[in-house]
């Protein structure tokens, strides 16, 4: 049963039309997969249980330009600006690294030649069921350009590496970004990404990246979704973690952009692993987040905490779907998962789906969910000291947020993040 | 695990099914196979009005017309509608008069059963409309409740007797077209329950009713039906335990339940249908599809079940909360060993004001049991500060077997308070040490872990159900130490 676009149909041409023989065997029989994963399953539709609260169909009616002109063509010298960030600056211009980046113990490069060596076969796509996500399927089919983010064997990256893509939106454009993280044994390093959108075109993100932690490792990643803009986002991030790694995601959505929807999983693929997942997602008018989450126990001793907290304004909506599955192998697990929510409008909707699947016995594990709205007894204690409503609201948002804003490692991203939050709270509120 | 927990096991997995006989009585059984004809046979032997006839049919249109469910968290097994024979009653007649009247062999199952037929049982206060098959035996106490107004009889009987009652509700919570079982159901309901409490009542007694299937093959399709008008108070006790069979039997019932402004039914559910033996093989299919409606403003609708029976457990006993202030209350225990499955849970549509739901969910699995909760929360945009709390718990004994939970919760009004809260463990070592340092042996400190594990929604049974229903669970989990 595939619903057929004509986005579909663009998609299919394109792929016919766009063999590429340069590219090593093993891309492309691992392309030629990935496209009949797409073909036969087409977008998903809300009668499929992991797409069932968002239906992208909307998201796809636009005339979208499937390949955006070449990067040379936007000659922005803009990128997106945290204060104070001290990191080391990529800047992918419709997906393109166009600089040399020269970080120590750090091997960047663009995907395409990067592919050329054959030992990527072990890291791309190696985790994804192709089958069961259309989208990544779609990306792995059709991706063009990315780059490779290598940290070398016990290397520790001094500064962040602050990755920003820009796209021109002059017209409406598809883009499928991807990303391919590798922390070798003993390193540790830190991605921040954002967007920059130009442009007040419809513009579709369909992106996939991959982060491999390997044995001892660490690696942190931050995305920061807060582009204003006609923008649509899919990502499917997939985490591979070897035994005593620690691997946390950091996942915030703000107002701006109309539809994002994550799909973050993680494999546990060595025991005496950790693992935090922390997710904020303040939601504007008309905007819809989804977050669906996938934590896989596979090995012994492991440990995952997830957390992610909503904040819902005007006609908005968010979707939380967060899995965990205890493989019968993994005794001794330990798996926590979160999700709460404030509701600050009778026009927003939330659907929170928190589930857990268990098939070892000696495990704690617990999820909790919670939806609800400002605690009028507290809104009345500081309006009682002379505190403005609107100021009021702000702080105790704040302070829900702060379970989850303060777990940001790089204190230039949370000031950002914090500040943010004030700010959108503000526009939305002036607004009425 | 020890190798003398390892060899309880054993010797409990081996263990025969304690109520497992076969009465033998002649039974008159519709032909195999379902069909318009099946349907109108049924219909006639029980002299029906055209209306019910007409229903039934509509009912069936609409089975023929869904496809098997697929989103459950277990293989569902090829159910051959075609091989199941749609009506049973026992062949020696179906009125009685008095107990004199009733074939001795049937006194005698009952009385297996320990069902509270005879008179001095029925000093235990308890009015039992039993369930043989398919045609109501025997209904005792029938005018005490006669005093009081209250309906309680097969709704066979409520048919003739109360037909406007009947066609008023009947179908009103439960649709002929809800789910592919529920429409089975309506199309060849063989029997059940019907129970109106009128204004104002408070019904003396519990209401409890023994189902049983005994014809090999023969499908069970009780429908049940209560109704509490404004201000009434009804308990209903709802128990199964049947015969050992080596064939897979399907039971698709469907129970409604109707509580007017001010009403309350509390509904209880002790449910020990035959589980298969210890690879799985035999043992009852269970998809039930229960629902009640508050109708008026402040009903209260309350189910508690205790599952620890059938091989696969399929049900969702929700409540519709649609007058102002009304509340809805679901309490579970669900047992699973060997290879038993549960997919069981509730679902709470919050649409009046000031709604309030209470879910308890308690899962077991022992064995290679697979249990899941499945429930659903949901705040309709009118429904201003609805009130939910949720807390499913799982309790693992071995490393074979599996928990899962798949709540959903979705809000439209953001003066909801919703609470979700789920854990899944298994028996503390350390609780277990405790024990075990003060004299109670390990077999006997797990029974008394559990019991108190799952006390919070054994104590909401009626005094009668909770002895049997601890007793059932202390049987499930007779050398399930782990």
């Amino acid at each position: 049963m595939i619903t057929t676009t004509s986005l579909y149909d663009q998609l299919t041409s394109l792929y016919k039309e766009k063999r590429n023989d340069t590219e090593s065997p093993w891309l492309t029989a691992l392309r030629e997969d990935a496209f009949k994963a797409f073909a036969r399953n087409g977008f998903p539709t809300t009668k499929q249980e992991d797409w069932r609260f968002t239906n992208i169909a909307p998201f796809l009616k636009d005339d979208f330009l499937l390949s955006p002109g070449e990067a040379s063509l936007l000659s922005t010298k803009k990128t997106a600006n945290i204060p104070h960030l001290d990191a080391h600056e990529i800047v992918l211009k419709n997906g393109m690294l166009n600089e040399d980046v020269n970080i120590p113990g750090v091997t960047i490069s663009p995907l395409r030649t990067a592919l050329k060596n054959d030992r990527f076969k072990d890291y791309l796509s190696k985790h994804i069921s192709l089958n069961a996500q259309p989208m990544a399927a779609l990306n792995t089919a059709m991706f063009e350009h990315g780059i490779v983010i290598e940290a070398d064997k016990n290397s520790i990256v001094d500064k962040p590496i602050h990755i920003t893509h820009i796209y021109n939106a002059a017209e409406p454009v598809f883009v499928q970004p991807r990303l391919l993280i590798i922390a070798n044994k003993g390193s540790k390093l830190q991605v921040v990404e954002s967007l920059l959108i130009i442009g007040e075109s419809p513009i579709f993100i369909n992106s996939v990246t991959e982060c491999y932690v390997a044995e001892n490792a660490q690696a942190d990643h931050y995305i920061l979704q807060t582009t204003p803009g006609n923008v649509r986002w899919i990502n499917f991030y997939q985490a591979v973690q070897k035994a005593d790694s620690l691997f946390n995601n950091y996942t915030y959505t703000l107002p701006g952009g109309l539809l994002f929807r994550n799909n973050l999983h993680l494999d546990l693929n060595g025991t005496n692993t950790e693992s935090h997942l922390y997710g904020l997602y303040l939601t504007g008018p008309g905007q819809l987040t989804d977050n669906h989450t996938c934590v896989n126990h596979l090995n012994p001793h492991c440990f995952s905490n997830e957390l992610y907290k909503g904040v819902l304004m005007k006609d908005s909506r968010a979707v939380f779907n967060g899995k965990i599955f205890v493989q019968q192998d993994a005794q001794k697990t330990n798996a926590f998962q979160q999700n709460n929510n404030m509701l600050l409008s009778n026009n927003a909707i939330i659907d929170s789906k928190p589930q857990l699947e268990i098939f070892a016995d000696d495990v704690k594990c617990s999820h909790g969910s919670t939806v609800g709205n400002f605690n009028n007894e507290a809104l009345f204690y500081l309006k009682a000291r002379g505190i403005g409503e609107a100021a009021a609201r702000n702080l105790l948002v704040n302070a829900f947020a702060f379970d989850v804003t303060n777990k940001i490692q790089i204190p230039a991203v949370q000031e950002y993040v914090e500040k943010l939050i004030t700010k959108k709270m503000a526009e939305a509120y002036d607004q009425q | 695990m020890s190798n003398k927990s390892d060899d309880i096991l054993e010797e409990y997995s081996n263990k025969e099914y304690e109520f497992g006989f076969v009465t033998d009585i002649e039974m008159e059984v519709a032909p195999k196979g379902l069909s318009e004809e099946t349907i109108h046979f049924i219909s006639n032997k029980k002299s029906e009005p055209q209306w019910l006839l007409d229903w039934r049919l509509k009912a069936y249109q609409s089975f023929l017309k869904q496809p098997e469910p697929h989103w459950q968290n277990f293989e569902l097994p090829k159910v051959d509608f075609q091989d199941i024979s749609y009506y049973a009653a026992p062949k020696s007649g179906a009125k009685y008069k008095s107990l004199d009247e009733v074939d001795p062999e049937l006194i005698a199952t009952f009385e297996k059963l320990g069902i509270p037929l005879s008179e001095q049982k029925v000093l235990a206060g308890v009015a039992v409309d039993a369930v043989f098959d398919s045609v109501s035996v025997a209904t005792t106490y029938k005018e005490t409740l006669k005093e009081h107004g209250i309906i309680f009889c097969s709704i066979s009987e409520a048919v003739k007797e109360h037909p406007e009652l009947v066609q008023k509700y009947l179908g009103t919570v439960v649709p002929h077209s809800d789910n592919l079982y529920a429409a089975l159901n309506a199309a060849v309901f063989s029997d059940g329950s019907f129970v109106y409490i009128p204004k104002g009542v408070r019904c003396p007694m519990e209401l409890s009713t023994y189902f049983r299937i005994n014809t090999q093959n023969t499908g069970q399709f009780e429908r049940t039906l209560i109704v509490a008008d404004e201000g009434s108070y009804v308990s209903y006790l709802e128990g199964c335990t049947a015969p050992k069979r080596d064939e897979n039997q399907l039971h698709a019932a469907v129970v409604e339940l109707i509580a007017m402004e001010n009403a309350e039914i509390k509904y209880s559910t002790v449910q020990n249908w035959y589980p298969g033996d210890k690879d799985g093989n035999g043992g009852i299919y269970n998809f039930v599809t229960k629902r009640g409606v508050c109708r008026g403003a402040h009903a209260k609708i309350s189910w508690t079940q205790v599952e620890t029976g059938s091989s696969i457990t399929w049900k969702y006993p929700s409540v519709i909360l649609q007058g102002d202030y009304s509340s809805g209350e679901f309490y579970s225990v669900a047992v699973t060993k060997n290879k038993q499955i549960a997919d069981t849970g509730t679902k709470m549509f919050h649409i009046g004001k000031g709604t309030k739901s209470r879910i308890i969910s308690k899962g077991i699995s022992a064995g290679e049991g697979q249990n899941s909760y499945r429930g659903l929360v949901q705040v309709s945009a009118k429904a201003e500060h609805a009130r939910n709390f949720t807390q499913c718990d799982s309790l693992l004994i071995g490393d074979r077997c599996g928990a899962h939970t798949f709540p959903y919760i979705e809000s439209k009004n953001s003066t909801a308070t919703i609470e979700h809260e789920a854990t899944t463990s298994k028996i503390g070592e350390d609780q277990i040490f405790y024990l075990n340092q003060r004299g109670i042996d390990t077999e006997k400190a797990v029974a008394l872990i559990v019991n108190g594990y799952a006390k919070e929604v054994l104590n909401q049974l009626p005094m009668e159900f909770a002895v049997e229903a601890q007793k059932l669970l202390s049987i499930s989990l007779e050398g399930s130490v782990g």
